[in-house]
């Protein structure tokens, strides 16, 4: 090193040398401001490379040889390739992410990811001092952008998306993970994470777990509609969310059943271009509004009600003609009468074949009878899906969705339902728990309705016009969860919000025991009812 | 393949302080250039660091033009890390990784700008600037040929000749030798290797095998279970 007297003061020369062939590659290792790393208070670190892509850039790996192999099969995939000029890009190992881990296994872990570019216009060279004062350049080799990787459950794109829909609803973010918990657990996938749940913990009963459990449908009732096509169900929605883009036509909904995770479609305007809806005389527009204010009216309603939230979801799904025809007819009219309520109840529960004489009757007198009343549409499970014939009845001269073809599907959707829920925690990924219970009163019905009754599933489809329907479903759900009396379920179904009288509750209630013919147990001295699953 | 590897912390521990510098290309090519120890050039470090290239190190290679030349001076501006963490880390042949160091100071190194740099640099446009693909005239016209799959060397016997039933037994050893290499054979490809006409071979095959007609293994031909004795990755005596 010379120094020299100089110009200026006090400067010095130092020798700059760039040495050849090194073995070593110069590399840099790029962290966020935010993150505060500071490395010199590492005591240890692991370093490899991230090759998890390789699997997914690797073409499967057939056997070349001995069991499993053809003759030929390599020449022949590569001309297959070579003849749709199919160019697989190459795994390079040297271009793949770093994965560093600190202070082992309780530590922070980084994932580092190569910044391109880097050395295409200007060289970047590393210059550090020697002991004899002379500087040696290095050139860099690649430039890695080091970002900390959560160790925490995160939730997926999807069930962001729809939580981030629900912001202004939840409340309480504790419970966000903690559903997508035991919806994965019903779902039979492990659950090991109870202790890393902060705050909540998980109940199983009690009120608490009561709240938990309505939750867990409302969830699941939610991720359905989301998740999968369960069109059935357009449970999905919670009344937090009014999602009209939910609203596809059921019968296109049970068509794109397979499809549904790809092809689900965010903008409902050109949903009904094709459809033909039954108009009722004049009411037709008005219609319409009636059913946009029930969805905005639903939000409003508490979380964690259930039939608050089914009807929700259901008139969420709104602007369905076909299938929404006969809820639409309801929630125009409003009022329902006794009698409409429980023929309604009748066809869409339980699988109660109701011939399309009767729907027709009973549209006519529906539109002579109801009167517009704002009530949330009843939960059309798949029952939806059967446009049919009471659609027809209420709008004459609406050829609409070729009932026959939409109850087949319908039934193929519903009977793949139910085999799904079957197995426990069946292949049924889609479909969450509580879908699935609801689907499968639903599912049984196809049998019998066949074409002429609306819904095969009949569950919730009930054309109440209150919050809360007297259905065969939601009592079924009930006494699933909990063991009831009678008092409670007449609770549960309280005149104010069925529309009926305190008699014909008794009464429906009395047939719909009768249908389920639920267990029973004494409680306490009192009799309860209740049903296995 | 993957190198899993304690990261030597010594760089990190002993917080090296190392400068990371941007440099214009050229001016990297000619250092690649250096002979002897590697030196380049000196650094000038007073109020102003600059750097001076070494003499014999100005030559551009591939420019005749005498005037053209690599500048010898040049400054360095000097940047700051800001708050964002860059450390630096050296995989070595061997895929040992070791934490050189932190970087403390960032700069660029600027040419001074002279005659002879603009000059290079005028050349460098010119150059990058003209089109990759140019069209030319050819003196004769060209020949194409069409790709052919099926060429004269290539064609499949049994389309060709006819075939002698060979001896039940031979033509079963045959089978179970080249079941063997691979399970599943395609009817004409078992054709070519045993050599036989196509009703015998397959009289013979429903005796010791199967035809698979749906699922991966599309239309093949595969020995019966009994008759097989497949390892895992392994090749057996049949």
């Amino acid at each position: 090193m010379t120094s020299l007297g100089g110009s200026s003061a006090s400067t010095t020369e130092y020798t700059v040398r760039v040495p050849k062939n090194t073995s070593k590659k110069y590399n840099i290792m790029a962290f966020n401001s935010g993150d505060k790393v500071n490395c010199s208070a590492w005591t240890q670190a692991r370093m490899e490379r991230d090759l998890s892509a390789r699997r997914i850039y690797g073409e499967e790996e057939l056997p070349e040889g001995g069991a499993g192999s053809e003759f030929g099969k390599k020449q022949r995939e590569e001309a297959r390739r070579k003849k749709y000029g199919i160019v697989t890009r190459e795994f390079k190992v040297e271009d793949q992410p770093w994965i560093l881990k600190v202070n082992g296994k309780a530590g922070k872990r980084f994932k580092g990811i190569k910044k391109g570019g880097v050395t295409e216009n200007a060289s970047y060279y590393i210059f550090t001092q020697c002991p004899d004062g002379a500087f040696e350049a290095f050139p860099v080799h690649g430039w890695y952008n080091f970002t900390p990787v959560a160790k925490h459950r995160t939730l997926t794109a999807e069930e962001a998306e729809e939580e981030w829909g629900r912001r202004n609803k939840v409340v309480n973010h504790f419970s966000i993970m903690l559903q997508r918990r035991l919806r994965e657990q019903e779902r039979g996938e492990e659950d090991d994470d109870d202790a890393d749940k902060p705050g909540k913990k998980k109940k199983k009963g009690g009120g608490k777990g009561g709240d938990l459990r309505i939750h867990d449908l409302d969830e699941d009732l939610e991720m359905s509609s989301d998740d999968s096509d369960n069109s059935m169900g357009d449970d999905g929605e919670n009344k937090a969310k009014a999602k009209k883009d939910k609203a596809k036509g059921k019968a296109k909904k049970k068509k794109q059943k397979s499809n549904e995770k790809d092809a689900l479609e965010d903008s409902d305007d050109g949903d009904y271009e094709g459809l033909e809806v039954d108009y009722m005389s004049d009411e037709s527009s008005s219609e319409e509004e009636l059913t946009k204010e029930k969805p905005n009216k639903q939000e409003e309603h508490p979380k964690g009600i259930d039939e608050a939230s089914e009807s929700e979801e259901e008139s969420e799904e709104e602007n369905q003609n076909e299938e929404e025809a006969k809820e639409e007819e309801e929630e125009e009219e409003g009022k329902k009468t006794p009698v409409q309520v429980e023929k309604k109840k009748k066809k869409d529960s339980s699988g109660e074949s109701e011939t399309s004489d009767d729907s027709d009757i009973e549209g006519e007198t529906a539109s002579a009878l109801f009167m517009a009343k704002k009530r949330t549409p009843p939960k059309r499970a798949a029952g939806r899906g059967s446009a049919g014939s009471s659609r027809t009845s209420s709008r004459p001269g609406t050829p609409s969705i070729d009932s026959g073809s939409t109850s087949s599907t319908l039934r193929a959707a519903a009977s793949k339902l139910e085999q799904g829920k079957r197995p426990p925690q069946g292949p049924s990924a889609d479909s969450p728990a509580a879908k699935r219970l609801k689907m499968e009163p639903s599912s049984q019905s196809p049998g019998p309705s066949g074409k002429s009754t609306p819904q095969p599933s009949s569950g919730k489809s009930t054309p109440s016009s209150s919050d809360v329907q007297l259905t065969e479903e939601a009592v079924r759900r009930y006494l699933i969860r909990k063991p009831m009396t009678t008092k409670d379920l007449l609770k549960k179904f309280q005149t104010k919000r069925t529309g009926l009288s305190s008699e014909q509750t008794v009464n429906v209630l009395a047939q719909i025991l009768k249908r389920l013919n639920p267990e029973r147990k004494n409680i306490n001295d009192k009799m309860h009812f209740y049903l296995t699953e | 393949m993957s190198e899993k590897s304690d990261v030597d912390l010594t760089g990190a521990k002993l917080n090296t302080g190392v400068w990371l510098v941007k440099v214009p290309k050229y001016l990297a090519q000619q250092w690649a250039k250096a002979t002897g120890r590697g030196e380049v050039g000196k650094l000038r470090i007073s109020k102003y660091v600059s750097f001076t290239l070494n003499e014999e190190l100005t030559i551009i290679e591939g420019i005749e033009d005498k005037t053209v030349s690599a500048p010898r001076d040049h400054p360095f501006t000097m940047q700051s890390v800001g708050g964002q963490m860059l450390a630096v880390f050296t995989e070595s042949s061997s895929d040992k990784i070791a934490l050189e160091g932190v970087v403390v100071q960032r700069a660029e190194c600027r040419p001074a700008v002279s005659e002879s740099y603009m000059k290079l640099k005028r050349l460098q446009i010119e150059e990058s600037s003209k089109p990759s693909r140019l069209s030319q005239q050819l003196s004769k016209p060209v020949t194409n040929y069409k790709p052919v799959a099926n060429h004269e060397y290539n064609q499949h016997v049994h389309k060709i000749c006819k075939r002698a039933r060979a001896d039940k037994q031979q033509v079963l050893e045959m089978l179970f030798s080249a079941f063997e290499k691979h399970q599943y054979y395609n009817i004409k490809d078992l054709v070519d290797i045993t050599k036989q006409p196509v009703i015998y071979l397959k009289e013979i095959l429903r005796d010791i095998g199967i035809y698979n007609v749906k699922g991966t293994h599309k239309n093949t031909w595969e020995l019966k279970p009994e008759y097989r004795h497949y390892q895992p990755g392994e090749k057996t005596d049949e």
